[in-house]
């Protein structure tokens, strides 16, 4: 999954992108305001981390040049400003959810997951494919009862399409949603994932979980 | 002791009434009682005067030349009305008919002036009379007895009973005692209501005070039809909400402001605790984590100290040692942090106050104040810009101004930039160098080495920070 984070406080802003990427998603970030909403203006991400005291184009005004732009990425506000109106202003501009700072990072963890979800329109925090379980808050995967071992990058792709599942994702969806933006990696690492992703979780005694359709990308579970 | 205004008002007001009802029933009883005893004492005055020109002296003596008889006031039984006329010797040669032989009191005044008595007389009801002095009529035929006789004065007292005239005047003692008795109560009950109304208004200010808290500190007395006396009450009353309200305000602000300065660079050490946390790493990561959060902890510290300077600066606790300070030297000294920074990006900066130039003033304090200037101008100059530092030297002060180029500020931000966490940009990326407390130090500091600390935008972008300061470090200068 695809995030950005706009936030001006340096060791703030290097602590989040560390932490999101070692969760597995492709976190893009800025410190300034115009550039936040450059990237967000020119690329669709899942979720928005946005601090509303920025230099040169505050949050607030991010957000309503989004909104205005029908820009649909869901949008956590993080900001030390904690007032009811603050709150208000925040959420009536289009908002989906709003932390204060300081925060536990678990919780910034569990609100980005419960956006992705309501991205997908998933609200089970576990997903069941035939006989396939992915457990989206602990991010662990069973296939019957065994567990499988995936790394962060299978793992991501592995959710993106579950999340998607019944519905054909291009192999530019998936690099869109798993790719950082100055990531330099080819659209074909997708295959390459893909295959891994393949080995570890089809079984020869069972039927396919991920099915190619040609020319176009993947498809997960029964088409819809 | 509490005084209770209303009962002030009531008590001046009613004493004032009841002092005010005795004066005038006594006026009004003793002007009334003269004029009555006036009319009776006239009467028998005039009685009396009559009878002593009845009173004729002849060869034979002297004899009364009325008759009585045909006067009914002599004759009445029930409102008697006597004579007696005596020689000097105390001889009676007349006396009323009804008297018998009772006497009444011996005494006189002159015809014209007779002198008048109260007795009790008869039925013990009191009588007045009038006792006069006078000489008899000589018989006009009979000029010898004037011949043989020396003049002999007679005394003559008449007396009229006085019981109705006392009993009308105790009538009316008592009506006015009545009647002032009626009045006061009446006028406690009228007072009190005329006290009790007219301090409503008083009484609603205060019932609207008593509703107003801390919470609700932009409410403001609305009493309407408030009388003309207490109409000024009410709007100073109401400016001081307003005052009360600014501070508080202020103060909210202020703690709102610290909270919140404070509250992304905790987020920072928690953000990177935590994620370092959140898996087993190798020694260089622990390393570059703990260095972030000293970082951190380091500009934490600046945020509190410079608040802690605040404080004090506010609450009067620093003292100031005077000694005599080389500005142009102090300013090359508080430069030399901030020039390599200035050195990279172009910036020219130039020292022009001449180096005999002293004040007597505080050296440590006066290094934070141009330290946090210098800082400021090369932090928001432009690059390639310049920064210079000039002086002007008067009788009893010195300005010391530090410009900048490049300044993107309008007139009416440079007018904010000393208040306390006012920052040209909304972002905090700075946070704990440039949170908004710098001039906000800078302006107190001066303010408590008896100088003023101003600001000015000019044509081109040049900010202009001036520091005035005594050349007596003794002395302050009026802002």
């Amino acid at each position: 999954m695809r995030l950005l984070v706009v936030e001006d406080y340096r060791p703030l802003q290097q602590s989040l992108v560390k932490g999101l990427r070692e969760s597995g998603f492709a976190v893009d970030s800025t410190r300034d305001g115009r550039e936040g909403l450059w990237y967000a203006m020119s690329n669709e991400y899942d979720v928005i981390i946005l601090d509303l005291m920025l230099p040169g184009v505050d949050g607030l005004e991010i957000l309503r040049k989004m909104r205005a732009q029908g820009k649909k990425s869901h949008v956590l506000i993080l900001t030390a400003k904690d007032t009811v109106h603050d709150r208000v202003a925040g959420l009536d501009l289009g908002a989906d959810d709003y932390l204060v700072k300081p925060f536990a990072f678990e919780e910034l963890m569990a609100r980005v997951r419960a956006l992705l979800r309501r991205s997908y329109r998933e609200k089970n925090p576990s997903i069941k494919i035939k006989d396939l379980r992915i457990d989206l808050t602990t991010q662990r995967v069973w296939r019957g009862r065994e567990e499988i071992q995936l790394t962060p990058r299978e793992y991501v792709i592995l959710e993106y399409l579950a999340v998607r599942a019944g519905q054909m994702v291009s192999r530019s969806d998936i690099w869109e949603h798993v790719y950082e933006f100055n990531s330099t990696a080819s659209s074909n690492v997708v295959d390459v994932y893909i295959g891994y992703l393949r080995k570890k979780i089809e079984r020869p005694d069972k039927p396919a979980l991920i099915q190619t359709v040609r020319g176009r990308g993947y498809l997960m579970g029964e088409k819809q | 002791m509490m005084r209770s205004l209303r009962t002030r008002l009531l008590a001046g007001i009613i004493g004032g009434m009841i002092l005010l009802l005795i004066a005038f029933s006594l006026l009004i009883y003793f002007v009334i009682r003269s004029a009555l005893v006036n009319q009776f004492d006239t009467a028998l005055t005039s009685v009396a005067h009559v009878l002593a020109a009845s009173v004729e002296k002849n060869p034979n003596g002297i004899d009364l030349e009325i008759d009585i008889q045909q006067m009914p006031e002599f004759t009445n039984p029930h409102r008697p009305m006597n004579y007696q006329v005596w020689k000097l010797d105390g001889e009676v040669i007349s006396r009323s008919p009804l008297l018998g032989t009772n006497n009444l009191p011996r005494f006189h005044g002159s015809l014209n002036k007779p002198l008048y008595k109260v007795f009790t007389g008869p039925k013990n009801h009191l009588y007045r009379a009038a006792g006069t002095m006078f000489l008899p009529t000589i018989e006009a035929d009979k000029p010898e007895v004037a011949e043989q006789t020396a003049e002999q004065p007679l005394i003559l007292v008449v007396s009229h009973d006085a019981h109705e005239l006392y009993e009308q005047l105790n009538l009316l003692k008592w009506l006015l005692f009545t009647a002032s008795c009626v009045n006061a109560g009446l006028a406690l009950i009228i007072g009190g209501y005329v006290v009790r109304s007219g301090l409503r208004p008083l009484n609603t200010i205060a019932a609207e005070i008593a509703a107003i808290r801390i919470e609700n500190l932009t409410t403001r007395i609305g009493a309407r039809d408030v009388p003309m006396e207490v109409a000024p009450i009410k709007e100073r009353l109401n400016e001081l909400l307003s005052r009360l309200q600014a501070s508080f305000d202020r103060e909210r602000q202020f703690n709102a402001d610290v909270a919140h300065e404070l509250r992304t660079p905790l987020a920072g050490i928690r953000s990177t605790i935590e994620v370092t946390l959140a898996r087993s790493r190798d020694a260089t990561e622990y390393q570059t984590a703990l260095s972030g959060c000293l970082g951190i902890a380091k500009d934490m510290e600046s945020v509190v100290n410079n608040l802690l300077m605040l404080a004090r600066l506010e609450a009067q606790q620093i003292s100031f040692k005077t000694e005599s300070v080389q500005l142009s030297e102090l300013i090359d000294f508080c430069w030399r942090c901030f020039s390599k920074k200035a050195d990279k990006r172009g910036i020219i900066f130039e020292n022009q106050i001449p180096s005999e130039l002293t004040c007597q003033s505080d050296p440590e304090h006066l290094s934070m104040v141009f330290s946090n200037l210098l800082d400021n101008a090369a932090e928001y100059s432009n690059d390639k810009g310049q920064i210079r530092a000039t002086a002007n030297r008067s009788d009893d002060s010195v300005d010391i101004l530090i410009s900048n180029t490049g300044c993107k500020l309008t007139a009416e931000q440079v007018s904010k930039v000393s208040d306390c966490f006012w920052r040209g940009d909304s972002s905090r990326s700075d946070a704990g160098i440039h949170c908004g407390l710098g001039l906000a130090l800078v302006q107190r500091i001066v303010k408590a080495l008896g100088g003023t600390f101003s600001t000015e935008l000019n044509e081109g972008g040049i900010f202009i920070t001036k520091v005035t300061l005594p050349t007596d470090g003794q002395k302050t200068i009026a802002a």
